[in-house]
């Protein structure tokens, strides 16, 4: 198994149907690689995200969850950031009660051109999860 | 079917069924008009169906134009003839045009065609396929090609043999031999003239050689060997099928160029020429890519940063005018250039050279109405009698142009060109 | 509710199946509970295929459809258009993405990208097989079009609109309407002057009973959406009535005290506090600049017209749709740049049109005769150190056409171009030829070496090492230097963020599809044009002004609009009432009601947008988005995570 092919982790994005997933359809045509084990589930806005959607991914086996948030750029409205962060916080908390690694879920701003951000932050979630043995 | 004449009426008689054509009559039918379009060719969408990616976004061609297509020609209030000409146009009145159509036959049952191509495969002719700018042969029963709208066979009567085979293996029996040209009696309360342009033809500039030399071609002969729906799987030079891996592109072929009567700049070649210098740093890593260019005309949006991302891959560029192109044994070209920067003469070798070939007007617009009642400006676009304020008017009251048949432009200008003949067409008809 | 379920997978004519194995991918959902058939196609959205696929489903009856192909950016439309032609409700159609978001993204791992699309299609599949009937809200759109900007582009949209029988309100924020065409003299291509084409367009602006136009105006709140924006409008006052006595007024403004530098002149000559901008200004009466106006009373005491009583006001109008025409700030070069603010006759080319056309007979600057001309374009264009990568389309035309004007009106003009490759696209060719015949001096720097301006001997010299003179030094004494600069993005742009209004990477306004969509944004019922989408000469700007008058139009003509149903739904008995999700809603969407015994939340179905920020605030998990509920998302992660 040394060399070229070391096994990826698996990654759900929920990324936001008008920002971040026109980011990442760009990362695909600009040919940016990232791991294909990184899955995505498109949805209106980031703030929308629900914790037991993000718990349920941890229980049924993805190694890590990040959210392509709208940041500034939403289109429902400036609070989204603040809104996605709560989230996260507030998952946070539940992921530690129920003693899975809370920094296995992030979240980042990825507006509608920030297809080497996302694949940057991709990159930067497989290692960590790689490297902490979280798979 | 026999040469009959069917008088029918409609809100807007749209001539050209390219991507400007398309546009303007969408907008005028999703506003409440019925709209007939009038294409020349055996299929809509018009150039850019065959384009490759287009520039700067590389958004696959086929796939954004297809759409587009596909509700053209569903739409219940757009009604669609293809392999059609109109012969004049009458203005008789306000809001009262009257125009001939011809129909030639298809000699195929459109209706009960499934595109199942048995008719292809059984005809024995063979003839080059103009939709590939023949860079392969098609079959004297034939779809046009593969994303075509609509998708179904044509006989090429002027090659066919009659020798019927197509008639024998047609599964639903659509082949009809006994179709004959159709006139149509068409009136209209608005025209859109949506005509295209032509590309230039390099056999008038001998010095290159272009039909002399086989590993010459044109950009539009690239564009289809770039295309999904292309005739190889990969890059060949016509000359002997070998993969090239030196490449070079002559820009301004027919451009910017008083000898051959085109003094003007057609706008695309230098943006589609970087295009394709892209797509063939990816499909060929290996090949080496040269521009030669008198200017880089990179001035639309996100065109500059397409040009930086080109020399960034390393594609060359270098501003040098072209004297004459002479072949060696080995089907090389050697180009004898003046490179400006240096000041000197120079010679290179290339595997194989591509022609950027310019926009020029498409002349049939001027006939269609009679006695030169719609003017040309003077490189024979059609004249834009207000330019500045109102760029789709014509010399005709109720004659609106959309997209390059009023002078060379891209596709985002075209369908801008194309809102704003159907902007004015529309308050033409709603206004009286 | 078991579901017959037709899937399939496009090759997109090798771009999926060059990295794709969508055979495998067949086989491997194929058996999936719920597939009644997959098929593989070489153009899902080809004609053929949708046909095909409206026999499938009509045939066979198919209750749920997933395509796997490109982005559904791309052709989600195209096919839940497909679903309803077969008489089945476009909500039962997924689309998985397989294009973007498999073949290409890993086309360096073909094994990689085939399973990652192996679980794409499983969870559309998933998704479908929950999906349910769902029809879309119609709302009532008003039929009038708020245009923001009243340049040409604007003026031009306006009376098209007006054409077509559609009330407009047009909003300028200056106190004279024209925009950046009232500042120029002659223009290329038809040689009527900025300020006669101006005219041309007011005075048929202002016969139209359906335009109102409104000066000195700032849109300064948007609540509302397509169909229904809701702008609140500031209208500062002119200070002056509108019948007005013009001999006084011409008397009040030399009677005015103060000297601001003029903006209209690009700062190169000054103006008092009361002004017009040139006699025939529209509309045609003077305003006072209170910010600057000492309130002297010198005005008042000669002038009956004046009326420093009037009041700001504040008007609210409705409107169907906003179509933004806002233009561009020219650029201002940074102090130095090429002696710009150093030297006192480096100028910039708006700033030469005005001196052009503000001249007579000799082309005099700081009471010396210019003679020598040196043209430096490029200037906050194709910046190789700033962040303007972009070439700004109509200063080559713009700048040549100036010094052929030049040569016309003046004697004994020399015009020396220090360019970057000249840009005179299409017919515009002729013009560069025109100049060359003319006698005018063409020099070309290197990318990365520009021309060098420096002051020897009392004399403002420039140096380039030049390309067609094979990398000859030249230098010009120039009696001025002109930068051509280029377009820039408004500094101001505080009504663009009123509309959220998405920028591109060179900061003008963005477009939903470059390619086709060209004046459509992702905010519905906003269209752009003009220059504020771009650099645009002014036949582009009003062809892509008649686009958008088109596009927004068809917003509001029929009356009515469809609203996708996707949004929030409170479940009455999970709700406790907590208040957590009226915070949430930033469309005030939600209120409380009384319900039986209890206060519960209530949606209002035409104002939620369906973002689904009040889902993840609720204590009692009690809000669900349709088609994003949490046994959908969760059966597609189960789905993903097989």
């Amino acid at each position: 198994m040394a060399g070229m092919n070391i096994k990826s982790a698996k990654i759900l994005v929920f990324s936001t149907e008008k920002i971040s997933d026109p980011a990442i359809d760009m990362a695909g045509l600009l040919k940016l690689y990232y791991p294909p084990t990184v899955y995505t589930i498109s949805i209106p806005c980031s703030s929308g995200v629900k914790s037991r959607w993000i718990l349920h991914a941890f229980e049924k086996g993805f190694d890590g969850v990040f959210i392509a948030a709208d940041g500034s750029d939403c289109p429902y409205g400036e609070s989204c950031t603040e809104k996605t962060g709560k989230i996260v916080s507030r998952t946070h908390e539940l992921m530690k009660q129920k003693n899975i690694e809370p920094a296995r879920l992030r979240m980042a701003a990825i507006c509608s051109v920030c297809s080497e951000s996302f694949v940057k932050q991709m990159k930067s979630l497989n290692e960590y999860l790689l490297k902490n043995s979280i798979i | 079917m026999h040469g009959k004449i069917l008088n029918t009426s409609f809100d807007a008689l749209v001539i050209g069924g390219g991507i400007a054509g398309g546009e303007a009559a969408l907008n005028l039918v999703n506003n409440g008009f019925k709209v007939l379009i009038i294409e020349k060719d055996l299929s809509i969408g018009g150039k850019m169906i065959l384009l490759s990616k287009v520039f700067p976004t590389l958004d696959c061609s086929a796939c954004i134009t297809t759409p587009k297509v596909s509700e053209i020609s569903r739409h219940p209030g757009i009604t669609i003839f293809t392999g059609s000409e109109v012969r004049k146009i009458i203005r008789k009145a306000e809001n009262s045009f009257e125009a001939e159509v011809i129909k030639t036959p298809r000699y195929v049952i459109a209706e009960d065609c499934t595109g199942c191509q048995l008719c292809e495969q059984a005809c024995p002719v063979n003839v080059h396929d103009q939709y590939q700018y023949n860079l392969i042969g098609r079959k004297a029963a034939y779809i046009p090609f593969s994303i075509a709208s609509p998708r179904v066979a044509a006989i090429d009567i002027e090659n066919c043999t009659l020798c019927g085979a197509c008639e024998k293996v047609c599964p639903t029996k659509c082949i009809d031999f006994t179709q004959e040209t159709e006139e149509y009696h068409i009136k209209a309360k608005t025209v859109v003239i949506a005509t295209g342009f032509n590309l230039f033809d390099p056999l008038m500039m001998p010095r290159y050689g272009y039909g002399l030399y086989k590993n010459i071609i044109t950009s539009m002969q690239m564009e289809r060997q770039l295309a999904p729906t292309r005739p190889f799987n990969t890059i060949l030079r016509p000359g002997d099928g070998k993969v090239p891996d030196k490449i070079a592109y002559v820009l301004c072929t027919g451009s910017r160029d008083v000898t051959v009567g085109n003094p003007i700049c057609s706008q695309i070649c230098c943006m589609y020429s970087i295009k394709q210098a892209q797509l063939l740093m990816g499909a060929l890593p290996m090949a080496d890519v040269t521009i030669y260019y008198i200017n880089i005309r990179s001035f639309g949006k996100g065109f500059e940063e397409f040009y930086d991302q080109a020399k960034g891959m390393g594609v060359n560029f270098i501003k040098g005018k072209i004297g004459r192109i002479s072949e060696k044994e080995n089907g090389n070209l050697i180009m004898r250039y003046e490179d400006i920067n240096e000041n000197i003469v120079k010679e290179a070798e290339h595997d194989i050279v591509v022609l950027s070939v310019g926009v020029l007007p498409n002349t049939d617009s001027a006939a269609l109405f009679p006695d030169g009642e719609l003017k040309l400006d003077p490189f024979n676009f059609v004249y834009q009698t207000d330019p500045l304020a109102s760029p789709a008017k014509t010399s005709i009251k109720g004659v609106f142009v959309a997209g390059t048949a009023s002078g060379p432009m891209d596709i985002p200008d075209s369908i801008l060109s194309a809102g704003a003949a159907s902007s004015e067409a529309m308050s033409y008809l709603i206004r009286k | 509710m078991n579901k017959k379920i037709g899937v399939y997978l496009c090759h997109c004519g090798g771009n999926i199946s060059d990295y794709v194995d969508v055979e495998k991918v067949r086989k491997s959902i194929e058996n999936e509970e719920g597939v009644f058939l997959a098929k593989t196609t070489m153009f899902a959205c080809g004609d053929a295929n949708q046909k095909e696929m409206v026999d499938d489903i009509k045939k066979n009856e198919l209750d749920g459809v997933v395509v796997a192909s490109c982005s559904p950016k791309l052709h989600l439309m195209t096919f839940r258009a497909v679903t309803e032609r077969a008489d089945l409700n476009k909500y039962h159609y997924v689309h998985a993405n397989i294009r973007e978001q498999a073949s290409w993204a890993h086309s360096d791992d073909k094994a990689g990208a085939t399973e990652k699309a192996i679980h794409i299609v499983k969870s559309a599949i998933a998704k479908v097989r929950l999906a349910e009937s769902l029809n879309p809200f119609k709302i009532p759109s008003k039929k009038a079009v708020a245009i923001i900007g009243g340049g040409v582009a604007g003026m031009r949209a306006a009376i098209e609109l007006s054409n077509m029988g559609c009330p407009v309100t047009l909003i300028e924020r200056e106190h004279f309407i024209g925009g950046r065409v009232a500042q120029w003299d002659v223009l290329f291509t038809t040689n009527e002057t900025g300020k006669e084409l101006v005219t041309k367009l007011y005075n048929d602006l202002v016969k139209r009973d359906n335009i109102t136009l409104f000066t000195g105006a700032e849109v300064i709140s948007n609540k509302g959406c397509i169909g229904d924006f809701k702008l609140k409008i500031k209208i500062a006052p002119r200070y002056i009535n509108e019948q007005c006595n013009q001999g006084n007024l011409q008397k009040a403004i030399n009677a005015c005290p103060v000297d601001v530098p003029d903006e209209f002149n690009f700062n190169i000559t000054n103006r008092k506090a009361i002004y017009h901008n040139f006699p025939s200004e529209y509309p045609q009466y003077p305003v006072i600049d209170i910010k600057h106006c000492t309130r002297c009373g010198e005005c008042e005491k000669i002038c009956e017209s004046v009326d420093f009583n009037q009041k700001e006001e504040i008007i609210e109008i409705q409107v169907g749709s906003v179509l933004m025409a806002t233009g561009f700030d020219s650029y201002t070069p940074a102090d130095g740049e090429f002696g710009y603010n150093r030297f006192d006759n480096v100028i910039t080319l708006p700033q030469f049109k005005r001196i052009i056309e503000l001249s007579d007979k000799k082309l005099i600057f700081k009471g010396k005769e210019v003679k020598n001309i040196a043209y430096i374009y490029c200037v906050g264009s194709r910046q190789i150190e700033g962040e303007n990568k972009y070439c700004s389309r109509y200063c080559c035309t713009s700048a040549i056409y100036s010094a052929i004007q030049t040569k016309k009106i003046f004697d004994n003009i020399y015009n020396y171009h220090f360019t970057r490759g000249i840009r005179t696209y299409g017919k515009q060719e002729v013009l560069y030829g025109e100049s060359l015949k003319d006698g005018d001096i063409y020099l070309q720097s290197y990318e990365n070496d520009p021309p060098v301006v420096f002051r020897e001997h009392d004399k403002t010299i420039v140096k380039i090492n030049d390309i067609l003179t094979a990398k000859r030094e030249m230098s010009v004494e120039a009696d001025l230097v002109v930068l051509v600069t280029g377009m820039v993005p408004r500094a101001d742009n505080s009504v663009a963020s009123l509309f959220k209004i998405p920028k591109g990477r060179d900061k003008f306004f963005n477009e939903i599809h470059m390619k086709l969509r060209p004046v459509e944004t992702v905010i519905d019922g906003i269209t752009i044009c003009g220059a504020c989408q771009g650099p645009k000469n002014i036949m582009e700007s009003v062809n892509s002004a008649l686009s958008a008058a088109a596009k927004s139009f068809s917003y509001v003509s029929k009356g009515e609009l469809e609203l996708e149903p996707i949004i929030a739904q409170i479940d009455k008995d999970l709700c406790t009432w907590c208040g957590a999700c009226i915070e949430a809603c930033p469309f005030d969407a939600i209120k409380m009601e009384k319900q039986d015994t209890k206060d519960i939340a209530v949606i209002n179905n035409s104002v939620c947008k369906g973002c689904g920020m009040c889902l993840p605030v609720c204590p009692t998990d009690a809000i669900n988005l349709i088609a994003y509920s949490n046994s959908e998302i969760e059966s597609m992660i189960d789905a993903l995570a097989g």
